[in-house]
């Protein structure tokens, strides 16, 4: 099921891309350039537009390798777990980069490039799960072995993020309250449009990524087995003759 | 064979090797000691100075040590290829992990009795009223550690660069242990009241609950030929 739906949205990757390019250009356009600046951090925080839509967006991600590693467990389909391996590796990309602009508004707004924040220490211990998560893929020498063991890892680590998060939330807190609650929005129109374009830019802009690096994955081990099979078929005909 | 049967055996095994050979805690201990004692020489510490730092230091020679027994824990399983004769025997993998888990769990414990004498002994602590606490805390983090660990053991054990993946892939998703027992610790040899950490020790139960059962629902996958 998952596997058809990959394969057929597959044909649409090319709508995911341009949106995501279309929402990132108004974004940036509203955020950089038409929205006023904030009252307290000046034109500091238009790194807001760049921040907050990468964090969402790297924990949208793993929430993806989350469902993708139990489904993999469950049905053992190998278009998943390449499927797997390619949001594993976009998650760290989005974690590292919010990491690194989170780092350049905290010089400004709280004169640290680094304090031990809550977020900042979950994202930081996302960033090396998934950088085990990546080297562990590399040191297994069985393809059935390394989806099962990856997708354990990735199942270990997302029940163990909230954990994290809340471990380091009592051990101290710095952090502004989040931007979007339940209860409202805290913060104006202005500020909200293109944020909002920038969050939509980022999740497309990961969809197609993840497409991307998937259909890559999937036609590198194609390629694998056809040369593989290949490779035996002349050593066959050379050892008859 | 029942299930209880079978950790009961697995719990069994693993004391009498340990017994016979006396390979792992030994190693366990003698690390122990040479990261206590390179502690004392890179913190020169007052008694102040040895408050604040004394839970950390605590926890990080535990923790290192614990993975020295997780990871012996598995490797011991390769020689002989018992680790396949584990995989392919009738036996519930669940209760093979909560053999190992507990026979783990006893080793990291038992390390930890003998070395928190010393800690009392270098740096002058003062625990007599609240060992009860400390015990407590020392049980569940070391049951989470144990948890996690094992699991991770029997992964890393069939891949390769095995010794660094353990502590690359644990140590991290055992940072919510690492805070809670420091910050318990802390609290206990600070003399402050029950109430000021009691919500480190809940988080401890719950890690261990959680981690338990979802380990104990995994391991099967790897443990599996």
């Amino acid at each position: 099921m998952i596997n058809r739906f990959i394969r057929y949205i597959q044909r649409y990757k090319g709508w995911f891309g341009g949106g995501a390019a279309l929402c990132l250009l108004i974004g940036l356009y509203t955020g950089l350039l038409a929205s006023p600046p904030d009252y307290y951090q000046g034109e500091v925080v238009r790194i807001m537009y760049v921040h907050v839509p990468l964090a969402h967006t790297s924990l949208l991600a793993y929430s993806v390798l989350f469902g993708g590693s139990i489904w993999y467990l469950w049905k053992r389909d190998p278009l998943v777990d390449n499927m797997c391996q390619a949001a594993a590796t976009i998650t760290a990309m989005f974690t590292g980069l919010a990491l690194v602009t989170g780092s350049i508004w905290a010089k400004p707004t709280w004169n640290t490039w680094w304090t031990w924040d809550p977020r900042l220490v979950s994202f930081a211990v996302l960033l090396l799960i998934l950088a085990g998560y990546m080297m562990l893929r590399r040191l297994v020498d069985d393809p059935d072995r390394e989806g099962k063991y990856a997708a354990v890892l990735a199942i270990v680590g997302g029940v163990d993020l909230p954990i994290i998060k809340f471990s380091v939330e009592w051990w101290r807190t710095l952090h502004q309250p989040m931007s979007f609650s339940t209860r409202g929005v805290s913060i104006s129109d202005d500020l909200l449009v293109p944020l909002l374009f920038m969050s939509a830019g980022c999740w497309l802009l990961f969809a197609y990524m993840l497409m991307i690096r998937t259909q890559m994955l999937y036609l590198t081990e194609l390629l694998q087995a056809k040369k593989g099979r290949l490779l035996s078929q002349t050593h066959f005909s050379q050892s008859a003759q | 064979m029942p299930f209880f049967k079978t950790i009961r055996w697995i719990v069994w095994k693993d004391l009498v090797c340990e017994l016979r050979s006396r390979e792992t805690i030994s190693s366990m201990l003698f690390f122990a000691l040479i990261v206590i004692l390179v502690f004392s020489f890179s913190f020169s510490m007052d008694q102040d100075a040895a408050r604040q730092l004394i839970a950390g230091i605590i926890w990080v020679s535990f923790t290192f040590t614990g993975i020295i027994g997780l990871g012996k824990s598995f490797s011991s399983e390769l020689q002989n290829d018992c680790l396949e004769a584990l995989q392919i025997s009738p036996i519930p993998k669940g209760a093979v992990y909560l053999g190992k888990v507990l026979a783990n769990f006893l080793f990291m414990l038992s390390v930890e009795i003998l070395l928190f004498p010393l800690f009392i002994l270098f740096f002058n602590l003062d625990v007599v009223e609240e060992l009860g606490i400390l015990l407590l805390v020392f049980l569940l983090a070391t049951l989470g550690l144990s948890a996690v660990g094992t699991l991770f053991s029997a992964l890393t054990v069939q891949i390769r660069a095995r010794e660094v993946m353990l502590p690359v892939l644990l140590l991290p998703l055992a940072v919510p242990v690492m805070i809670a027992a420091v910050e318990a610790t802390r609290g206990t040899l600070n003399g402050d009241p029950y109430a000021f950490y009691s919500q480190w020790i809940q988080l401890l139960v719950v890690f261990d609950i959680i981690f338990t059962v979802v380990s104990f629902w995994l391991f099967e996958l790897i443990l599996d030929s």
